[in-house]
């Protein structure tokens, strides 16, 4: 092929003219769609409320330690007692026990958040303390309520007193929950 | 006399067949998303998975990474009109600091960002009780829960048991208790199963079950915990087995490690493994529940993935025919 040729071919007609131009036209489009939804998506993530919730804690004082330990030793009776009163309730649910079942496992239960009560209040709470102390007495008054009510099925057999006390453990529950990440911020892992 | 028996030989083949068909019809294929409830910051590698320890100063890839990220994943499942989560994360804020957590945002509010409301799940199935992964019941009044009852009698076992206190303790020390049997169940997460199995709301499942056709709870007994349960889920991309943390790692399924040892039997966590292999046909669509490498392209099966609120993030891992995206 001569150069003389070639050189009528690379002269651009009309209709290849229109063409480079529609082509630019549509890159240019698809630039500029591509560049509005990445603007579009990049403030959604940046305007996410982040929640910082693993801020560093003042530590405690000599007598916050004291008073966290001494609960905690009442506190490891109320969990296990606590989930005992929830499983009373489960085995008779799942049929592994009759009405009079409940109260033989709950009646114990019931000294146990009386006396939890009583060793509690007797503690010498420093003042920044006296509120998770009240809150936690608060819970265990809860938790004796909820056995009493869980009780009340062996006499009348009605299961609407299993609902009751269970909504009421199960704030005492959450009670629990919020003074321990207070008092003892490394009691719950990751399972 | 051999046409009977022919007539009789094609009745049966056409029984057998039908049979078979309306199997195959009545299973249908399910949409799967996973979404990230959480995540643990910097929890030591070995106490995650023990054969990959830190050693300082060591060039293997197995053991030099000090500490992983774990996600909390639930996986979102929808089967024609049912919507299953299989786990259903936490929602006390108080574990935050406990547990060093970030990326948290109340579950229903997350699987809102794919659309769906916590009034339309209409089945939870955990993979076991523990507080991270049946911890969020009171955002889904509608569900079903289904657990199995080994996981009800192991916890029990536990409280009851007249020897040590620490073998029935439901917490042993101040920095948190770890693999006696009943760790892990704080009361709140008990009392709210508890509620469901009370309004009727609960199955308690003994060993295998199908909740819908095709979609089946297998009993992995010890495998992470006394009553831990995989669930199976057909979809377009072949079976999926969903293991809550009987499959805490993916990583670990693939290369037959022991992971997230808690009240586990190692040995019932590998025949866990095995059986997701035998669905399966491998370990790609094995689904973990803490798996570090979750929503990335390490971890091929959730890396169709995006940021979602307080960065938490999620992934479309499948979609039925007919379902149209909700990756946004």
């Amino acid at each position: 092929m001569s150069a003389a040729n070639a050189a009528p071919r690379l002269r651009p007609n009309a209709r290849t003219l229109g063409i480079g131009v529609v082509l630019v036209l549509l890159a240019a489009f698809v630039v500029y769609a591509a560049q509005r939804e990445m603007r579009k998506a990049a403030p959604e993530v940046q305007q996410q409320e982040i929640h910082a919730f693993s801020q560093p804690r003042p530590a405690q004082s000599a007598a916050e330690e004291r008073f966290a330990q001494a609960m905690w030793n009442i506190h490891a009776e109320v969990r296990t007692a606590a989930v005992r009163m929830t499983f009373a309730g489960l085995n008779y649910k799942m049929g592994d026990g009759d009405q009079t079942s409940i109260q033989t496992k709950v009646a114990p239960l019931t000294a146990v958040f009386r006396q939890a009560e009583t060793e509690l209040r007797a503690l010498e709470a420093p003042p920044s303390m006296q509120p998770t102390r009240d809150r936690y007495a608060g819970a265990l008054v809860l938790y004796r309520d909820a056995s009493q009510e869980m009780i009340k099925v062996a006499q009348d057999g009605k299961e609407a007193h299993l609902l009751k006390a269970q909504e009421m453990s199960e704030r005492a529950s959450g009670v629990l929950l919020e003074v321990g990440e207070e008092l003892w911020p490394g009691e719950i892992k990751p399972n | 006399m051999r046409q009977q028996v022919f007539k009789a030989l094609t009745g049966a083949a056409l029984v057998v067949a039908a049979a078979f068909g309306t199997s195959a019809a009545y299973a249908q294929n399910c949409s799967v998303w996973l979404v990230e409830n959480s995540r643990f910051m910097g929890v030591p590698f070995g106490a995650f998975q023990p054969d990959r320890s830190y050693v300082q100063g060591s060039t293997d890839p197995k053991n030099n990474i000090n500490t992983v990220d774990l996600p909390v994943n639930v996986g979102v499942i929808k089967c024609g009109k049912e919507l299953i989560l299989y786990d259903n994360g936490w929602n006390q804020t108080d574990y935050h600091k406990a547990t060093g957590t970030d990326h948290w945002s109340p579950l229903s509010k997350q699987i809102a960002q794919l659309g769906f409301k916590a009034d339309d799940v209409s089945k939870i199935i955990i993979g076991h009780g523990h507080w991270d992964h049946a911890g969020s019941l009171d955002e889904f009044p509608n569900a079903v829960l289904y657990v199995q009852a080994e996981e009800l009698r192991g916890i029990e076992w536990a409280l009851n048991y007249p020897g040590h206190e620490r073998i029935r303790a439901t917490n042993v020390d101040k920095g948190g208790c770890s693999r006696t049997p009943a760790c892990g169940y704080p009361p709140k997460t008990v009392d709210s199963i508890y509620g469901k199995v009370l309004r009727g709301k609960a199955v308690i499942v003994n060993g295998e079950m199908e909740v819908l056709p095709g979609v089946r709870i297998h009993p992995a007994h010890r495998a992470h915990t006394a009553g831990s349960q995989l669930l199976e889920v057909p979809t377009a991309i072949g079976k999926l087995v969903f293991g809550s943390d009987a499959y805490s790692s993916w990583e670990a399924i693939r290369d037959w490690e022991v992971a997230n040892i808690q009240q586990t039997d190692s040995v019932q966590q590998f025949l866990a493994y095995e059986k997701c292999y035998k669905i399966t046909g491998g370990y790609q669509n094995c689904v973990a529940a803490h798996e570090p490498l979750s929503y990335t392209d390490k971890y091929p099966l959730t890396k169709n993935s995006w940021v979602g609120m307080n960065g938490g993030r999620l992934a479309e891992i499948t979609l039925a025919p007919g379902e149209t995206s909700r990756k946004k």
